[in-house]
């Protein structure tokens, strides 16, 4: 199984603990992901804001980078969904369809392709879990409260396996945090407002350590934490479940 | 004017359609249809159901209930005001009581089918203060589907009630009695 | 103007902002049990949006089909090309009865068309009868919502709308008591009424009727006390067969409110003996819609409102910052399609969460039209220059790894040196009107990752392409 590892561009530059952290516990479950140095972006900040054909040179740079390998790891499904709905906009080669098709994000890779759901280690602490719109209704990764009131999902279930984790109880288990790549500066004032309202429910309700597997949501909701000097931790997913303490 | 306005949207209709797709076959999907489901249901949007035992009981039931009742338009006693389709919008804005019958029950919502020809005149039963169906326990149904599917000709008119007319446009808070009946009693037989 | 500005002066209210999201929230919720409650529900929601499909591809025959049925029904049809023929139709038929005083049920159709003020202009009385449509009336103000068109006041602000024009006493706020003022003033208006008007909720092709969904009763009411009904919809209110009512009316009242049904759900076929019942059928931009692949799914909505409760955005900006009669989620895709330009910020004013499109009664996929209209208004350079601009650069930047690594290598350098105060200054940094930038690390994760011994980095041979 030859598996690259993808790192969003932001990921990269501001957060390269969540993408050491991603590789280390893919190592811990036997998968020795490889970094193709040549990769960049999956062209969605463009595309978001009406640019699909600016992005197309960067969609088929993705998929010449990743296109020799089985699988295509990224920790941050919004980036996974969009190469999986978006990339229709190029010919439909075989690299294209098989890169499609190969992106998955950590979480659902350790739980569909890996098929772990249960992870050995401790987090003795409250944790707040935000589901990221594009991995819960674009991925399938959880269940929605627009479907049914049962509260379950891969990350959930990995996150509940580890010995002393609390999972919080939000009072919205699944709004969005208002993050919406370039929105957040379009729309600032309701993308701000959106983040400090998730960011209250998790105050409200407990939560030591949010924690979620995507990571531009997390950046945003980590901004505004700083900014209001709250006493909660944000950590990527990969972070906790490869051991690392608060 | 509409002649052309009818023929330009018609042709920019046909134009502008997508390809056929398949109309769909609408399953039964079975459900409850008790008279416990239907109480709750219509209990718990505003209504009242009552047992009546047997048709006789009609007028001690309605005197028990509605005790001051005096303007009353029902086809099933002599009512104090004769309503019919032509009686003017002045005789009709003080009743304050109208008893009709309704034919179909929907257990899931509460829902009775009351046909124009059970109205007296179509402004009767939104019109009137208080509004009372009567409805034969075995002419309840578990769905939408399965009351569609029992309704005859539909007539020029006729409606679905479930509860009193209410209003939430007030900071959503449920008012009931908005400008239709301010309740709704079904007395089941 | 647009949607953002118009949203950063809701938020100035931030009590106000928070209440106006709790209370659609509330209704989101109660819409959530409506609907775990119906364990066919997901089901049905299938069947919706394969009978809207089916409608939409066989749209002309089914107008033909109803307009056949309900003229044999001894409905007078008319048809409008767009508002403005919409309205004199309208106006002619009021004339034609020598009245003066309209009353009118809530339809977005007659709002969209703008038919108010032009009735008024002609000298007719046009009272809205919906006590939420009453209320915006007298304070001459759009709807801020379809079902709920007045959601955006407070008791408060409703009773000093009703001292002013119903003259309850001042301070007065109790809903109860409100709405008995309301119902008592609207009585006489009914009972008065020369012209009914209502909407349309649907219109049943085999059988010639329109279907009315209300929970006050004021359709039946100034309809059945009025001489003339005078009924108003667009073409794509069509349904097929009288049985997919029961369909649509599962979904409706519980996508709406999470109420099983609505109150009243009245089918109008014929006219009453000796009066009148007109059907105005109108276009107003939905051919047009109809022809666009990626949008005509749109043309499915029934109006239940759901898409605005559950989103995150409107619940925070009121529907009044979206300046379309139809606000929310639905109304970003329908807007684009009337006037690109005027209503190019809309498609913007969403995460792309994706709660619209799962809380759809007809499963219209509003977030991916939403995506859709974005592409279009960027190719019909209907966005910002500079956003254009900044994105043909990021474009080229993006497709090269090397000058990638340099200008994030930029990029953190500069934040670790610049103070915080420029980096963070609201002018140049739109991020940091309530955020922290993240902090910059010293080496990126590519930089750490050249550092590792040689059997980290190349696990595995890559494939050898032919």
């Amino acid at each position: 199984m030859k598996v690259a590892l993808f790192v969003p561009c932001y990921i990269d530059q501001f957060y390269p603990q969540v993408a050491v952290a991603t590789l280390q516990l893919l190592q811990k479950l036997g998968v020795a992901a490889h970094f193709p140095a040549q990769q960049t972006c999956c062209g969605q900040p463009l595309a978001n804001s009406g640019c699909e054909r600016e992005a197309l040179p960067i969609y088929r740079h993705f998929v010449e980078t990743f296109s020799d390998y089985d699988y295509v790891v990224a920790p941050s499904g919004s980036c996974v969904y969009h190469v999986r709905k978006h990339f229709d906009k190029l010919d439909q080669t075989a690299e294209v369809q098989h890169v499609r098709a190969a992106a998955y994000d950590l979480i659902d890779f350790i739980t569909n392709v890996l098929g772990v759901t249960e992870l050995p280690g401790a987090f003795p602490h409250k944790v707040g879990l935000h589901l990221s719109c594009h991995g819960q209704r674009g991925l399938h990764q959880a269940n929605e409260s627009e479907m049914t009131p049962v509260r379950d999902g891969q990350l959930r279930r990995l996150l509940a396996s580890l010995d002393g984790l609390e999972l919080t109880e939000l009072t919205r288990n699944d709004e969005c945090c208002g993050f919406g790549g370039t929105f957040c500066v379009s729309e600032a004032g309701i993308s701000a407002r959106m983040g400090q309202d998730r960011v209250a429910d998790h105050v409200r309700n407990g939560t030591q350590v949010l924690t979620g597997s995507d990571m531009s949501c997390l950046m945003h909701l980590e901004g505004i934490v700083r900014r209001a000097n709250m006493p909660i931790k944000v950590m990527h997913a990969a972070e906790i479940l490869n051991g690392l303490t608060p | 004017m509409s002649t052309s306005s009818r023929d330009r949207i018609l042709a920019a209709t046909q134009a502008n359609k997508p390809a056929e797709t398949l109309l769909p076959t609408v399953p039964d999907f079975g459900g409850e249809a008790t008279p416990e489901r239907f109480t709750a249901v219509l209990t718990s949007i505003g209504g009242t159901v009552v047992w009546l035992d047997g048709l006789a009981q009609l007028g001690p039931t309605l005197q028990q209930i509605f005790p001051d009742a005096r303007n009353t338009a029902s086809p099933l006693f002599p009512a104090a005001i004769p309503v019919d389709a032509l009686t003017p919008n002045d005789i009709l804005a003080d009743i304050d009581l109208a008893v009709l019958t309704c034919e179909i029950g929907v257990a899931e919502n509460g829902a009775i089918w009351l046909p124009e020809a059970n109205m007296l005149h179509r402004a009767l039963p939104t019109i009137t203060q208080h509004l009372v169906l009567v409805l034969d326990h075995r002419r309840i149904v578990a769905t939408m589907h399965q009351a569609y599917a029992q309704l005859p000709s539909m007539g020029g008119y006729g409606k679905f009630v479930a509860g009193p007319s209410k209003t939430a446009d007030i900071e959503q808070s449920l008012v009931i009695g908005a400008h239709g009946a301010r309740s709704l009693v079904v007395l089941l037989y | 103007m647009n949607h953002a500005i118009r949203a950063d002066k809701f938020l100035l209210d931030a009590d106000r902002t928070t209440w106006h999201d709790e209370t659609l929230w509330f209704v989101r919720e109660k819409r959530d049990r409506a609907v775990y409650a119906v364990p066919e529900f997901q089901e049905l929601r299938e069947l919706a949006s394969q009978i809207k499909d089916h409608t939409l591809s066989r749209l002309d025959l089914y107008l033909q089909e109803f307009e056949a049925a309900a003229l044999a029904n001894g409905v007078h049809v008319h048809w409008a090309a767009d508002a403005a023929e919409h309205n004199a139709i309208i106006l002619e038929i009021v004339r034609q009865q020598g009245a003066t005083r309209v009353v009118k049920s809530k339809s977005m159709l007659t709002e969209e068309c703008h038919l108010n003020p032009y009735l008024i202009k002609h000298g007719i009385e046009v009272v809205d009868t919906d006590l939420g449509e009453r209320i915006i009336q007298f304070r001459d103000e759009a709807p801020s919502h379809i079902v709920l068109p007045a959601i955006h006041l407070k008791k408060e602000d409703v009773g000093d709308t009703f001292h002013t024009h119903l003259g309850t006493e001042k301070g007065e706020s109790d809903p109860q008591r409100l709405t008995e003022a309301a119902r008592q003033h609207l009585r006489a208006k009914f009972l008065a009424g020369q012209v009914a008007i209502s909407g349309v909720n649907f219109a049943v092709a085999e059988t010639g009727a329109v279907v009315v969904c209300t929970n006050e009763g004021n359709a039946d009411l100034g309809v059945n006390l009025a001489k003339v009904h005078i009924a108003a919809m667009g073409i794509e209110k069509l349904i097929p067969r009288l049985s997919d009512l029961g369909v649509f009316t599962r979904l409706l009242a519980r996508s709406a409110t999470g109420q099983p049904v609505t109150t009243y759900t009245s089918h109008f076929t014929k006219p009453a003996p000796g009066r009148e019942m007109h059907i105005v059928i109108v276009d107003n931009g939905r051919t047009q819609q109809l022809g666009r692949p990626d949008f005509r799914a749109s043309l499915k909505c029934i109006r239940c409102g759901a898409c605005m409760n559950t989103c995150p955005v409107y619940r925070r900006s009121g529907g009044h910052s979206y300046d379309f009669t139809v606000p929310g989620p639905i109304g970003a895709i329908l807007s684009p399609n009337i006037d690109m330009k005027k209503h190019s910020s809309l498609p913007f004013a969403s995460t792309l969460c994706g709660s619209c499109t799962d809380v759809c009664p007809v499963k219209i996929d509003i977030h991916t039209q939403l995506y859709k209209w974005r592409q279009v208004l960027g190719e019909a350079d209907e966005i910002p220059a500079s956003k254009k601009w900044s994105m043909k650069f990021m474009g080229r930047l993006l497709a090269s790894p090397k000058a990638f690594a340099l200008s994030g290598q930029f990029a953190r350098k500069a934040l670790r040196l610049l103070p915080h105060g420029l980096t963070h200054a609201n002018a140049f940094n739109a991020w940091a009107v309530a955020r922290e930038l993240p902090e910059p690390p010293k080496q990126s994760f590519r930089e750490w990752y050249q550092q590792q011994p040689q059997q980290i980095q190349q696990p595995a041979q890559p494939k050898v392409t032919a």
